[in-house]
């Protein structure tokens, strides 16, 4: 959803150049601010109709919403923390793993340092 | 014909295929012709044998009376009969494969090859129907010496060490300690004759039993327990179907026959049981069975590898003797089956790589998978029948030797099982998996299909050697599904003591 | 149909023939309808126990048919049709017939109705599976292909001890609900645990699936870790002991999966933290927890099936699964982006698609019997199934930063088994009745109540909003290629690091040694002959002795001798 590099859209098939539109900088923010109206309607929801909990937590309005944007946040921190401990280098379990193998056959050396983000 | 006499004519076919294949030695295809049909023909007598047995007969012949209470007799019981039947059985695909591979290896002296070869399963077959210890002790002498010339078959100064140190430990170990052994038990009991249920309870103090066993355990050198293994590996100088003789038909199987015979009819599988007696060989053979795996797996060598994982594999059925209770009796003498079925494979498999490809080591093997697909497609299966995974036989003798474990409440050496499985399958699927599917050294293979190029044909053994191993392979498979009849039959093995009449 | 005992014999006798079909479309056709044929054989029986006879006094069951395996039959046969018809391009005969064998044993282990032929079958499994691994052909295939096999095998063996202790203890070996309480079921429940990938026996999975061949990926995830899963719904339901396990199996993948690189290793990661789900529900045991772990494993199947497919599809045309290696797809492979995007609401639970009319069946099972943790673990589990499958998935592959390349659509085949599958998925989640009707337990629930669509809701699309603010503010995790450590480092670097050393240890212990003993056994040879030889004093007193003893001294000198 971020940059198109070239913008061509022909040689695609149907179906893709439809969806093209939405590479846009500018659709791809439109989107976003859908995506927020839609859960601060869905939050809102809760106040109109009889929430059918098993917890008493479930019945604090919209805390369904809530807690799945604090859930997924804490998720990926917390993967990002664990990273930090087990990232190893991609050639790490060398040769008997199959990480580098396909790239090391067709020749094109991998970035084995395994910092780089692919940018 | 009577069955004593069947059985005298079933000793008597291979000595005497011995002297018509001394005769013929001038014509190959005859002589060759005779050592297939003289093994046909004892299977055939075995097999008339069987059927008695079965029926509840139990033939006896003496044949001489060398002093009072000495004697040579013959007389078959069940788990004779049994190692009979897988000897004798197996000597045809061997005789059989011995003519593809001698002729495709071109060795020399084959004729020499041929007499030993006969002379060899004669020797086994006494062992096999040997009424007392007497008889064993000199059937087993025999049969080391038949197969010396068979050791240093090639005459080169490796295959002359080989032989050396093969007979060196076999001879030593069983006058040393077996005959030893044998004439103690005499002393003790004045009798040498194999009862059910043991001849030793009664005659000997608790005390010393440990070791007698001992002398028996370590005097059967040809069952390989460790530290007298040394010879097996050794003996890998030899051809392929004579490693095939040792390490399936004849040789290693005597050894264990005679020990299983030894726990049942001398000390009594009851005897063993309520003194302990057997509680350190349970160990000794459970040490044999890691210690041997762990070396298999350190050999590149494909036949040095395949003999560890004999010595190895025959400590199941030392194991299941010194387990001391009849499922242990009944898992041993089925892995005699099964092992003989896989290893037979396995060596026979061995034989056609070199003979085909001139290939010994397990690291040349990469890529050959396509060439030989169906060698290996028959290693594939043995080698899982010997792990004991199913559908192949190797499972079931595994399911009664645990069974017997857990009988004897041996939770420890349950677990030594499972080791030794998973260790089966490191140093024996590897070797097929790397033939079949590992990209040829050096060189990269990528996953979407560079390694996979379409196979420029095959080229296999020659047909004298692929279809026995065919045959011993599809056997693994038959003795999975075919476990009822001989489960029922290993049950006719006598474990308590006949009442006296 | 006629009887013929278990469905695992069709494909058992098809993978026989299939080497010998010529020509290709012939043997394709022939495939696919084994699955068919196999099918056909239980579709209409009633329930009840088939191929039972007396195998050395045990009573073996070759077919248990009843609710449970039911459903497990229905369902491992459609994921075999699938597989299949996605692998119609596959020319590898050796893939072929290990799929046909790997689908028929994990048939006949659900249909198993004693442990006998649920160990057969089990090893069957595993050694069939392998084929799909090592068919990769390459170095590092085989290596993993020999440590899942060593984990496989592991597990069935452990399976084997446990059935001997079993039959020991109960003279039984019928395949029904056990208690933990013998070494014996604790064996069994280990080797149920390994093939369900509890935690810290695992890695097996994360290892080997995405080192399997494109097309052996998607049989792979149908059916060993369902088999376990079946296992322990048949045999241990209702242990508490599980529920902890499942949570636990829930939640720690997520954070894997996270930061993985390898797409199909983070679906590894995925298909754990599903199991874990099922886990749960065996461990509450409750009808409707079983119902919910059944109709889950049904619903996993498919989707998971769909998502290895469509990333499978994508491998296939440019080459690699790795998210940092790829982007923008969606303009190439559109259609393929569609099913995957499906079989990503499907996992992640979005209304009318159909994990949430299974997942929410285990969620409500868990809260009905008052394990607020467990449910609470389950919940933030399912923000975690968005994370990696619902979002990472598609979105690193398809869309994100494009990666430039330019392939043509997966080719036709692969797009009708993903249709299939994604229509089925679309099906079930519209129609949960379908489903419903064929679970073992009568249960009355409705998965559609407004509650349920508006929390449900509420929950995805707030995360979604949370992954949508990250990456605008470029805190979420940069793909990179790496490896990370995960249990499996202690076996594959640190046991063989401690083994070297101990080999290095006993190696030098045992040239000391052995130089010691000679030395002693030359000077004991010396001393012997001093004593007994012609001159020794004991020679001249006991001729006989020194006879014996001279013989003994020979031959322990040739087999010192042989020795050297």
């Amino acid at each position: 959803m971020t940059n198109h590099p070239n913008g061509k859209t022909e040689g695609m098939p149907p179906l893709a150049r439809l969806l093209s539109g939405f590479d846009k900088p500018r659709n791809v923010t439109r989107l976003f601010y859908l995506l927020l109206a839609v859960c601060i309607a869905l939050g809102l929801a809760d106040f109109l109709y009889h929430k059918h909990g098993y917890f008493a937590v479930e019945e604090f309005p919209a805390i369904y919403g809530l807690f799945g944007f604090v859930a997924y946040a804490a998720v990926i921190f917390l993967a990002k923390g664990l990273r930090l401990i087990i990232r190893r280098p991609e050639d790490y379990y060398e040769p008997f793993a199959i990480d580098t193998e396909d790239e090391r056959a067709a020749g094109s050396d991998p970035e084995a340092t395994g910092g780089k983000p692919h940018a | 014909m009577t069955d004593a006499n069947a059985l005298l004519l079933a000793l008597a076919i291979p000595t005497i295929a011995t002297f018509l294949i001394a005769a013929s030695g001038s014509r190959p295809n005859i002589r060759d012709g005779i050592s297939v049909v003289a093994s046909i023909a004892t299977f055939a007598v075995v097999l008339r044998l069987l059927e008695s047995i079965m029926a509840g007969a139990r033939p006896s012949v003496t044949l001489v009376e060398v002093m009072p209470g000495l004697v040579i007799n013959f007389s078959i019981e069940p788990l004779g009969m049994l190692f009979a039947t897988v000897a004798s059985g197996l000597w045809i695909v061997t005789a059989i494969y011995s003519i593809g591979y001698m002729r495709g290896a071109h060795e020399k002296k084959q004729t020499r090859f041929y007499i030993c070869f006969a002379l060899a399963i004669a020797a086994a077959l006494a062992i096999a129907f040997s009424g007392n210890l007497f008889t064993l002790f000199i059937f087993y002498e025999v049969l080391t010496l038949s197969t010396y010339p068979l050791v240093a078959h090639k005459e080169t100064p490796e295959a002359r060490a080989g032989a050396r140190v093969y007979l060196g430990i076999l001879m030593t170990t069983s006058i040393l300690f077996l005959l030893v052994a044998v004439i103690w038990t005499w002393s003790l009991t004045g009798t040498m004759e194999f009862r059910a249920g043991g001849i030793l309870e009664g005659n000997i103090d608790p005390v010393f039993v440990p070791f007698l066993l001992a002398l028996f355990a370590f005097g059967i050198g040809k069952a390989a327990l460790m530290p007298f293994h040394r010879w097996l590996p050794a003996a890998m100088v030899a051809p392929t179907p004579v490693s095939a003789l040792l390490h399936a038909v004849a040789v290693v199987k005597a050894g264990v026959f005679t020990m299983l015979k030894v726990g049942t009819y001398i000390f009594g599988v009851g005897f063993l049981g309520r003194t302990g007696a057997s509680e350190w060989l349970v160990w000794l053979a459970a040490a044999t069975i890691l210690i041997a795996s762990i070396v298999a797996l350190t050999k590149d060598d494909l036949k040095a590898r395949l003999a560890y994982s004999t010595v190895s594999q025959l400590s199941y059925i030392t194991l299941g003797m010194a387990l001391a209770n009849q499922m242990g009796i009944i898992g041993g003498s089925m892995h005699i089956v099964m092992h003989a079925m896989g290893k037979i494979t396995l060596f026979m498999c061995a034989g056609a790589i070199y003979v085909a490809a001139h290939k010994t080591k397990v690291s040349e093997l990469d890529g050959l998978g396509r060439k030989m697909p169906l060698t290996f497609i028959a290693f594939t299966i043995a080698s899982l029948s010997i792990i004991g995974l199913p559908p192949f036989g190797g499972a079931w003798s595994k399911w009664y030797l645990l069974l017997s474990a857990a009988d004897a409440g041996q939770l420890v050496i349950i677990g030594v099982l499972m080791l030794s499985s998973l260790l089966n399958v490191a140093y024996l699927l590897s070797i097929p998996a790397r033939a079949f599917f590992a990209p040829p050294r050096g060189q990269m293979a990528h996953s979407l299909g560079a390694a996979a190029s379409p196979s420029k044909g095959w080229e296999e053994a020659p047909l004298f050697c692929l279809v026995p191993i065919c045959l011993t392979a599809l056997g693994c498979i038959v003795l999975f599904f075919a476990i009822g009849g001989i489960y029922e039959y290993l049950l006719s093995i006598p474990i308590l003591p006949e009442t006296a009449p | 149909m006629p009887e013929i005992g278990t469905p695992a014999l069709v494909y058992m006798v098809a993978a026989l023939i299939v080497p010998f079909v010529r020509p290709a479309t012939l043997r394709q056709i022939l495939l696919l309808a084994v699955p068919v044929l196999g099918l056909l054989t239980f579709w209409q029986l009633p329930y009840g126990t088939y191929g039972t006879f007396n195998l050395m006094n045990m009573h073996v069951g070759l077919m248990r048919l009843d609710a449970l395996s039911y459903v497990f039959g229905l369902i491992f046969s459609l994921a075999a049709f699938l597989a299949l018809l996605y692998a119609w391009h596959v020319r590898d005969t050796v893939q072929q017939v290990a799929t046909l064998l790997y689908a028929g044993a994990g048939l006949g282990a659900v249909f198993a109705a004693d442990l006998v032929t649920l160990f057969v079958f089990w090893e069957g499994t595993a050694i069939a599976s392998v084929f799909l691994i090592w068919a990769r052909r390459t170095e590092g295939a085989y290596a993993t292909g020999m440590r899942y096999l060593i984990m496989q095998v592991g597990s069935g063996v452990i399976l084997l001890a446990g059935i001997v202790l079993f039959y020991r203890e109960t003279g039984s070996i019928a395949f029904s609900r056990m208690d933990l309480e013998s070494p014996a079921t604790w064996a069994i429940f280990l080797a149920f645990g390994i093939k369900c990938a509890f935690p810290l026996l695992h890695n097996w999975l994360q290892d080997a699936y995405p080192a399997a061949t494109i097309t052996g990926t998607v049989t792979l995830s149908a059916f060993t870790t369902k088999l376990a899963v079946y296992a322990l719904a048949r045999g241990f339901p209702g242990t508490e002991l599980l529920i902890y396990i499942g949570a636990t199996m829930t939640l720690f993948p997520v954070f894997f999966a996270a930061v993985e690189n390898n797409l199909r290793r983070v679906l590894a990661y995925s298909l754990n933290n599903q199991l874990g789900f099922m886990v749960v529900g065996v461990g509450i045991g409750t009808p409707l927890a079983l119902n919910g772990t059944v109709a889950h494993a049904f619903c996993h199947i498919l989707y998971k099936a769909l998502l290895f497919m469509s990333v499978g599809a994508v491998m296939y045309r440019t080459g690699t699964s790795k998210a940092s290696e790829l982007g923008g797809l969606y303009k190439s492979m559109p259609l393929t982006m569609i099913f995957c995007v499906v079989g990503a609401m499907s996992i992640s639970a979005f209304p009318l698609f159909s994990g949430f009319i299974s997942k929410s069946l285990i969620l409500s099972a868990s809260a009905d019997t008052g394990h607020f943790f467990v449910w609470l673990a389950l919940v933030v589990a399912s923000v975690g199934v968005l994370e990696h499958s619902g979002i990472k998935i598609p979105y690193f592959t398809f869309f994100a930063h494009d990666a430039g390349h330019r392939v043509k659509e997966a080719p036709f085949h692969m797009l009708l088994a993903m249709g299939i599958t994604a229509a089925l998925c679309i099906g079930l989640g519209v129609f949960p009745s379908l489903l419903y009707g064929i679970l073992p337990y009568a249960v009355d629930y409705t998965p559609y109540t407004v509650t349920h669509v508006v929390t449900q809701l509420q929950l995805l699309l707030f995360a979604g909003l949370a992954f949508a603010v990250l990456i605008r503010t470029g805190l979420y995790p940069a793909e990179i290629r790496s490896v990370n450590l995960d249990f499996d480092w202690t076996y594959r670097r640190l046991l063989p690091a401690a083994l070297s050393g101990v080999a290095y240890l006993v190696q030098g212990t045992w040239r000391f040694a052995s130089r010691i003993v000679m030395g002693r056994v030359d000077s004991l040879i010396a001393g012997v002959y001093r004593a007994h030889g012609p001159q020794g004093p004991l020679a001249r007193t006991w001729p006989t002795g020194s006879m014996v003893l001279w013989i003994a001294v020979l031959l322990g000198m040739t087999l010192v001798l042989a020795y050297i």
